[in-house]
């Protein structure tokens, strides 16, 4: 599987959030298939919540890591 | 009880105490008032909401219960007037601007202490904005002046003639009772992933007993936006001092009150000098940007990135600059009219809620327009 990174450190809420959705929404068929997973790193804490609540909400699989001083947001295909 | 102490020193070293507590809550919970209007607009979330009007109602019930205990210098606080057009046109491009920034003028001091660059332009920018206001203070002033709803009447008790316990029962009983419902629905709780996470209803909960000890100890709720002022004063009065000379804006002192644990008079406003508005918010600002680095920096939390598309520099300069000029047109800010005016019930407050309201709305569909993106579908 493909993953995407994307380096959102910086920014702040709601960029953060609508930068995430809006290539999760270019990717909604890939994503779907299984084909590749997007990766976001954030040093936004609020991003941590938002994005995964909305990725989730969308029927989306969410994973969270903390990193040295910033957060990985991971997003794949449907969630279980 | 009478202190001593010279009551500048006094508060100074209460609102750096405070302001450290306020950075590191504020930090530790992202409590974001920026985010709360933008994200019930944007995207239907409320949990931030409910938590801000725990914050409200916590803070209405502590400032009553401190003015019955008779441990206020002045109530209602100092540098309330009565309700105008203003509150309502100064509140709406206020909310435009916070949205825009992404973060209130608190927001924007704790972000900046956790290291975020375009925070610290938004804050350049809140500078900028006061410093222009000045430009226009008169015509601005006499428009306020002439659309005062309420002669001498600040409060809604004042208006109805009634103790200020009443209005206060008759918001805060339905209030707890709503609050206590959202409580047990578990709908104050945000599922959280950043590590030492504070949940924002045990922030609001924090955050309104720091108010109420700002009011017993300093005489005023927490206010950040006059020292904005000075600051661009004191640049403008070394850039251009024959034009800063001019500006009437600079020369006004609003603040003068009797500080009850000194028993000593207090003044000040946005001329840059040492006043008493200096010696309460410089520490303060101090402390919340020096408690959300602290709280950032045990986490390891606290870097700097700059990298970030420009654009999104534009919209917090610019955001803050709206803010900046706003937060002097209302005249003050959210945190003086939510935090502070709002829980008394002040008439001026609440115009200031209903347009930064419409403003954070409008805020949120300019950013969906300018970052072009919108909520998510599902798959």
């Amino acid at each position: 599987m493909e993953t995407i990174e994307f380096d959102i450190r910086g920014q702040i809420c709601p960029s953060s959030l609508l930068v995430a959705l809006k290539e999760v929404n270019s990717r909604t068929e890939r994503l779907r298939q299984g084909s590749v997973q997007l990766c976001f790193l954030t040093d936004n804490r609020d991003a941590t919540i938002t994005i995964p609540e909305s990725a989730s909400n969308m029927g989306y699989g969410v994973s969270v890591e903390k990193k040295d001083g910033y957060y990985s947001i991971v997003i794949s295909g449907k969630k279980d | 009880m009478i202190l001593t102490l010279d009551p500048h020193i006094f508060i100074g070293g209460v609102s750096l105490v405070l302001g450290l507590a306020a950075g590191f809550v504020m930090h530790r919970s992202d409590f974001c008032m920026a985010g709360m209007f933008r994200d019930l607009f944007l995207f239907k979330r409320t949990v931030m909401i409910k938590s801000f009007a725990l914050l409200v109602l916590c803070s209405m019930l502590l400032f009553e219960a401190a003015r019955q205990a008779g441990l206020l210098s002045v109530y209602p606080f100092p540098l309330l007037y009565p309700p105008t057009a203003a509150n309502l046109m100064g509140g709406l491009l206020f909310g435009i601007g916070m949205v825009s920034a992404g973060g209130c003028v608190v927001g924007t001091l704790y972000k900046m202490g956790a290291g975020s660059v375009l925070s610290l332009t938004a804050f350049a920018g809140l500078v900028f904005g006061s410093g222009l206001y000045a430009e226009f203070h008169p015509a601005w002033a006499a428009f306020a002046k002439s659309t005062v709803l309420a002669p001498d009447k600040i409060t809604i008790a004042q208006m109805l003639h009634v103790d200020p316990l009443l209005p206060v029962l008759a918001v805060a009983i339905p209030g707890t009772l709503l609050l206590l419902l959202w409580h047990r629905r578990g709908e104050l709780v945000r599922p959280a992933f950043a590590a030492g996470y504070l949940q924002p209803a045990k922030a609001a909960l924090a955050l309104s007993l720091i108010g109420a000890f700002s009011y017993v100890l300093v005489g005023m709720p927490l206010g950040v936006t006059t020292t904005f002022t000075k600051i661009a004063g004191f640049i403008e009065s070394v850039l251009f001092p024959a034009h800063f000379d001019g500006l009437a804006a600079f020369k006004a002192v609003p603040l003068n009150y009797t500080h009850n644990l000194t028993g000593i008079v207090l003044t000040g406003g946005g001329a840059p000098r040492f006043d008493a508005q200096a010696a309460f918010q410089v520490p303060l600002i101090t402390g919340i940007i020096a408690g959300s680095a602290i709280s950032a920096a045990l986490l390891g939390e606290l870097k700097f990135y700059y990298k970030v598309p420009a654009r999104q520099y534009v919209l917090a300069a610019a955001g803050g600059t709206l803010m900046g000029l706003a937060s002097r047109m209302a005249p003050s800010c959210n945190v003086w009219h939510l935090l502070g005016g709002l829980p008394i019930l002040s008439a001026s407050s609440m115009l200031f809620f209903l347009g930064m309201l419409g403003g954070a709305w409008i805020g949120g569909m300019l950013l969906i327009k300018v970052l072009g993106a919108g909520p998510g579908r599902t798959v």
